[in-house]
């Protein structure tokens, strides 16, 4: 899968580094001094690069854990994400990733022993409160977890602060790591849908929605808490049959007092990530659907907007109760 | 357009023969060759970078080059222990007098091995398990402010290593390695060509643009209007010619209003083609 791996000579020795390597024997291994050498520089083009991506191992040296933006969140005041990884190993057509980056190349960060002493450090911070971390921002939390490792280096950390919750936030199945542990109450596996149809089209290798719906069963029935995600709500003249069905499919197999909790949102996009995106990809459907540009942002226009998250806030409360539910209308 | 440079005549000649170039006596700078077609250039830089790099910029300042070209340095160069008329790909390549770096991206199932590479200002001969030239740094400055990193590379035939240095290197010699491989270099080119014909699609005006600028007056505020317009028609309805519904347009307003509701017209879905309603 991976034929090329940028190293940044710095993070050569590192264990998590040598043992990426090994699994890679075959791989080109190209060193630099900065991942940002490779990773964002002008003259590269993001859909030609998710071709075939390359593996970047780099160290992050400031920012490990930061606030989420405002009203971001699933019931907490305290809300921080942190980013292991930049990228995806999927291709979601509406995904802010391509119009952020350059580079489709994935970009993992070895140095997890920064990122948990920031964690340790908030967690110290507002230990009289919950305080919620996202992971899944600017990357799949488990797409790759067989390769970084994230869940066993991670998950001790919040073994051991139950003040904390993790939120991984995928649209994999790649959950075997998470099967070999006891399950943790702080720690929500929140999945991504969107109806069959619309994911076909615009969610490029993810796996069906039967496939994931299986992994949070098992999940479920192995213990731990699982989320739904529809972020983002995609229009189309068949929306309200669409996700009428996703609904009832999602949770009328789910145990539903095991959700931990249900968001909301619509689609968009920062308009400058919106005009890259019409760039890379100007035949795309998703971006000729009625979209109207508000405060430099692009999205459905309010009364298409309301509609549809009315329409889905009604069907998910059916399922859920309110305190569980949380619609989220801020930007990126 | 596949734009082809070389540092010397011996290095181009097998490759005017195989892409069937043609000497464009114009340009007095530097040799340009040309295919009938006008898909295939190649350009005689002379040895060094800063030729090199001259060159790039006086062909593309020649021959009205696209974002989505292809570049390629195809040339000769030094490693410790390569047999003598390998062909690699250079997946990094550093100048070693200012510490420069570059990486040319390889997306592609490589015919060849794919190696570092260092440019050096004056020949050496202290060989190491590394490529050296004296080109591709100065040639991947300028294209690179030119194309995208995924379509240029360098491409490079073992010359020299330490066992035969190159004090040896013969033009004859240098002809029959590149010959040699050709092959190689079409598998290279061809992927490339997809690649860039791909790139190029995202590039293109949306069908009827340029016949409807024509035809029509429009402000630059409002070519900005048509295009967008046009490429959601594209986008939404391609087998139907915008320009049947605005044959009774007698303005670019009128044009984009016409345009705007009969796409307003159509059922968005993300799956299947719909046409509007007349």
């Amino acid at each position: 899968m991976i034929d090329t791996i940028y190293m940044e000579t710095a993070v050569a020795d590192h264990p998590r580094s040598r043992n990426i390597l090994q699994r890679y024997p075959h791989a080109h291994v190209i060193e630099c001094s900065n991942y940002t050498e490779v990773f964002n520089r002008k003259a590269q083009n993001f859909r030609l690069q998710k071709k075939k991506p390359a593996l970047i191992l780099a160290q992050k040296h400031h920012g490990h854990v930061l606030p989420t933006p405002a009203r971001y969140g699933i019931g907490a005041r305290q809300n921080y994400y942190f980013s292991h990884m930049l990228n995806c190993l999927y291709d979601c057509r509406y995904c802010f990733l391509q119009g952020m980056f350059q580079s489709a190349h994935y970009v993992l960060f070895v140095n997890y022993e920064d990122f948990i002493e920031e964690l340790a450090r908030l967690a110290q911070q507002h230990a009289n409160e919950t305080v919620h971390f996202f992971s899944g921002y600017d990357c799949d939390s488990l797409a790759l977890d067989p390769l970084t490792g994230f869940i066993e280096q991670f998950m001790p950390f919040f073994e051991q602060h139950s003040n904390c919750l993790l939120e991984l936030r995928t649209k994999s199945t790649q959950i075997r790591s998470l099967l070999e542990r006891h399950p943790i109450t702080n720690c929500v596996i929140a999945f991504s849908f969107t109806p069959e149809a619309i994911s076909k089209a615009l969610e490029h290798k993810v796996p069906s929605i039967e496939k994931r719906l299986q992994a949070m069963l098992a999940l479920q029935q192995a213990g731990w808490l699982v989320g739904l995600r529809f972020d983002p709500l995609i229009y189309t003249n068949e929306y309200q049959r669409a996700y009428t069905q996703l609904f009832h499919e999602l949770f009328s197999r789910l145990d539903c007092s095991r959700i931990h909790s249900v968001s909301l949102g619509s689609f968009r996009l920062p308009r400058d990530y919106f005009r890259k995106l019409q760039k890379l990809y100007p035949d795309e459907r998703l971006l000729a659907s009625p979209l109207a540009d508000e405060d430099k942002q692009i999205g459905y226009p309010a009364a298409i907007r309301n509609n549809m998250l009315d329409f889905a806030a009604e069907q998910i409360q059916q399922y859920i109760e309110p305190d569980r539910f949380f619609p989220c209308h801020e930007m990126i | 357009m596949i734009h082809i440079f070389t540092a010397l005549a011996c290095e181009a000649m097998p490759l005017v023969k195989h892409f069937k170039l043609k000497e464009q006596n114009q340009y007095d700078l530097f040799r340009i060759f040309l295919s009938a077609d006008n898909h295939v250039s190649l350009v005689i830089t002379g040895v060094g970078k800063s030729l090199a790099a001259a060159a790039v910029s006086y062909h593309h300042a020649c021959c009205n080059t696209s974002p989505a070209d292809v570049w390629l340095n195809i040339g000769i160069a030094g490693h410790a222990d390569l047999p003598l008329g390998e062909a690699c790909l250079v997946n990094k390549i550093t100048d070693a007098a200012s510490g420069a770096t570059w990486y040319p991206q390889v997306l592609f199932d490589a015919p060849c091995p794919v190696l570092p590479l260092r440019t050096l200002d004056t020949p050496s001969e202290d060989y190491q398990p590394i490529l050296y030239d004296m080109e591709a740094a100065g040639f991947y400055a300028l294209a690179s402010r030119l194309g995208t990193s995924e379509l240029i590379h360098c491409l490079k035939i073992v010359s020299d290593n330490a066992q035969s240095h190159s004090g040896n290197v013969k033009a004859k010699l240098v002809k029959g390695y590149i010959e040699s491989q050709l092959a190689t270099m079409d598998r290279i080119v061809s992927v490339l060509h997809g690649f860039s014909h791909e790139l190029e699609n995202t590039l293109a005006l949306p069908p009827a643009y340029e016949e409807i600028i024509t035809r029509w007056h429009f402000t630059r505020t409002q070519k900005i209007q048509l295009r967008e317009c046009l490429r959601r028609w594209q986008s939404l309805q391609d087998e139907v010619e915008a320009l049947q519904y605005i044959q009774a347009a007698d303005s670019a307003r009128s044009v984009l209003r016409l345009l705007g509701d009969a796409l307003s017209s159509v059922p968005f879905t993300l799956n299947s083609r719909s046409t509007v309603q007349q």
